[in-house]
């Protein structure tokens, strides 16, 4: 591989064995770990939730059939969508707010977004267990407000995972759509202005419309990361909305059925590929990470 | 004129210690076309940002038919503008950017698609309405903002250097398409430029701004013809300035020495004079007449040609007077001094002492 990229250089003095996109060589040893980690256990898995414990599309047809799980699909879908929704609620006003503010406030806002990104997973969530449990601090202040007489169940619960979960989620969307609302000239809001809109026009027929590349991008990363989010749901959710990430852990784990494990995580992986074909279809690669 | 249909009174706009806009006073007449000159810097553009009310003035007021404006955020003050970069809607038709102001005023369907067929029409662009922003050049671009812009039927049109972007010749063909739609819409359009030939093409009246102020206001004649200020000299027209020393001056008029020369009587002058002070005389190129030998009985300056440069219709003379101070002039094509005049040539630069100004 290399002696090719030598031969041409040597050749002339242009660096004609310049790298290009399509040198598929130098994308080898990634492939080569891709496959070996990736591929090749999602493909053993795959075989054995066509073959264990008979051969045949038994697991499919219980995981697909059963109403039980067919609840735990939904509600997977429930609390990403939940979740999404929420975080471009918040989101997209935090990163109008960055692309605005003068740079050195909009710096301390990405200090905070970025340590929260880079501190424990785990750290974080019990964090917010803390936080929203019957005696936990939000709690206790409300009481202590005397707005609520007993503590609101805050945790264990839909409200508990989607709190816990939109936060994790949150600089996923900020950043692609700060990424997107930085690139809108503040004068095409001034034209909007002057045309006669008023605020909540200028939003709804122009900021919000132009933001819409990175909004998709943002909302579509988020949606897909929390479909297969397990940690969260496990330390926040109960047991009444369990997503598809803690069933694959039960089957596996507590089951030992890696039959079924195997299959509940192909129909995950599928959907995710969809939904990934869905972006590709509409956004392109280019628009990924708001670009 | 009654009442000025806008008036600028006082405008002041100061940014923490830098003070922006000094002052300013202006009035507009209804149907006027009035243009800001002055550099990056001058206060032309924050003027104009006051008016669209992108910004408040530190102190002042503007009035436009008889109501002051300040107290009216942006979007209810029915002004049109038109900006230096390309600010049509990129996600919507050209139709759509035109239709945009008329929707968000929520005018009955038929109306907007026919006032879009008029403006597009207006600014001849008939059959681009589906076109998006990004597939028109600049040009159409601006042409199209101007059509936005005027959908509304703003009483005030306002213009921040829209033609900065697009290339020379683009440039003269859409000073011309605006000066068109000005007489066809008889709206008041207020533009700002840094470019002197695009002012005194467009313009009924010039404010030239420095440093915050307005150096003065007129026609481009008046300001070519008699400029207030040294800095408006410069600024229109060309021109050059050699020191002289003051001798008398009174009634707006001045008696000035020149180095190499007699007393100079009766110059036009300009300023506060210092009488036995320091003083510059301005002569413009095309004032002066180029002769071989000290022509009787007019003032003229011994030079040194130092550069005959071909311009086309004219020739353009750089010379040196004994002191050292350029003074160019520029002469007709085929004029009969040319002829065998060379580098390093001693010629003398006549000038009539009434057409020439003294700045103090």
């Amino acid at each position: 591989m290399l002696s090719r990229t030598d031969a041409k250089a040597a050749g002339s003095k242009i660096p004609a064995g310049r790298l290009t996109l399509t040198d598929f060589d130098l994308t080898l040893p990634a492939l080569g770990l891709l496959v070996l980690f990736f591929v090749v256990p999602v493909a053993i898995l795959l075989a054995r939730s066509v073959s264990e414990p008979v051969p045949g599309f038994g697991n499919y047809a219980e995981l697909l059939g059963s109403s039980t799980y067919l609840r735990i699909f939904a509600n997977t879908f429930l609390v990403s969508g939940l979740v999404t929704f929420v975080s471009l609620l918040i989101g997209f006003p935090v990163a109008w707010a960055l692309a605005v503010m003068p740079s050195r406030f909009a710096s301390v806002v990405f200090a905070i977004l970025l340590l929260s990104m880079w501190t424990n997973l785990l750290a974080r969530t019990y964090a917010w267990m803390v936080l929203l449990q019957r005696t936990g601090v939000i709690n206790k202040v409300l009481i202590g407000l005397g707005l609520i007489d007993k503590p609101l169940p805050l945790v264990n619960n839909l409200t508990g995972v989607t709190i816990g979960m939109t936060y994790i989620m949150l600089p996923f969307i900020i950043l692609p759509l700060y990424g997107v609302i930085r690139k809108i000239d503040p004068a095409i809001l001034q034209a909007a202005a002057l045309c006669g809109a008023n605020r909540w026009q200028s939003l709804v027929r122009v900021l919000l419309p132009l933001a819409m590349p990175g909004m998709a991008a943002g909302a579509l990363m988020v949606f897909v990361m929390s479909l297969g989010y397990f940690v969260t749901p496990a330390l926040l959710g109960g047991t009444a909305n369990m997503m598809l990430a803690e069933l694959i852990a039960q089957f596996v784990q507590s089951l030992v059925n890696w039959g079924m494990g195997g299959a509940a995580a192909l129909v995950l992986l599928v959907v995710t590929l969809a939904l990934y074909a869905v972006q590709l279809r509409f956004f392109g690669t280019d628009r990924m990470g708001g670009r | 004129m009654s009442k000025p249909f806008l008036q600028i009174r006082g405008i002041r706009k100061e940014y923490g210690p830098v003070t922006a806009v000094h002052d300013v006073n202006l009035d507009v007449a209804q149907g006027e076309f009035l243009t800001f000159l002055g550099p990056s810097g001058s206060g032309k553009s924050t003027t104009l940002y006051i008016l669209a009310g992108f910004e408040d003035p530190t102190r002042g007021d503007i009035v436009l038919n008889g109501q002051s404006l300040l107290s009216t955020p942006s979007h209810k003050r029915n002004i049109g503008m038109v900006f230096q970069r390309y600010t049509l809607f990129p996600h919507l038709s050209v139709g759509e950017n035109i239709a945009f102001p008329l929707k968000v005023r929520r005018l009955p369907k038929a109306e907007i698609d026919a006032k879009v067929r008029d403006m597009l029409k207006l600014v001849r662009l008939e059959g681009f309405e589906d076109r998006k922003p990004a597939q028109m050049s600049g040009g159409q671009q601006q042409r199209v903002a101007l059509a936005r812009a005027l959908a509304y039927d703003p009483p005030l049109l306002l213009m921040d250097e829209p033609l900065s972007a697009l290339d020379k010749k683009l440039r003269e063909e859409i000073q011309h398409e605006i000066r068109r739609i000005h007489q066809q819409t008889e709206v008041t359009i207020l533009y700002v430029t840094h470019d002197q030939e695009e002012a005194l093409r467009l313009s009924d009246r010039i404010a030239v701004f420095s440093k915050g102020v307005i150096d003065q206001i007129g026609t481009g004649p008046e300001l070519y013809a008699n400029p207030a200020t040294r800095f408006v000299a410069e600024f229109i027209g060309d021109s050059d300035f050699l020191p002289c020393d003051l001798v008398t001056a009174a009634n707006g008029r001045a008696d000035i020495a020149l180095a190499g020369t007699t007393v100079i009587p009766n110059v036009p002058l300009h300023g506060k004079p210092v009488v036995g002070g320091k003083a510059a005389l301005m002569l413009r190129p095309e004032r002066l007449r180029l002769t071989r030998s000290a022509p009787g009985g007019s003032t003229a300056v011994p030079v040194t040609v130092s550069d005959i440069t071909f311009l086309g219709n004219n020739i353009h003379v750089a010379t040196q007077t004994a002191k050292g101070d350029a003074l160019a002039v520029r002469l007709p094509f085929g004029h009969e001094a040319i002829s065998s005049l060379n580098r390093g040539d001693r010629v003398w630069l006549g000038f009539d002492p009434a057409s020439a100004h003294v700045f103090c």
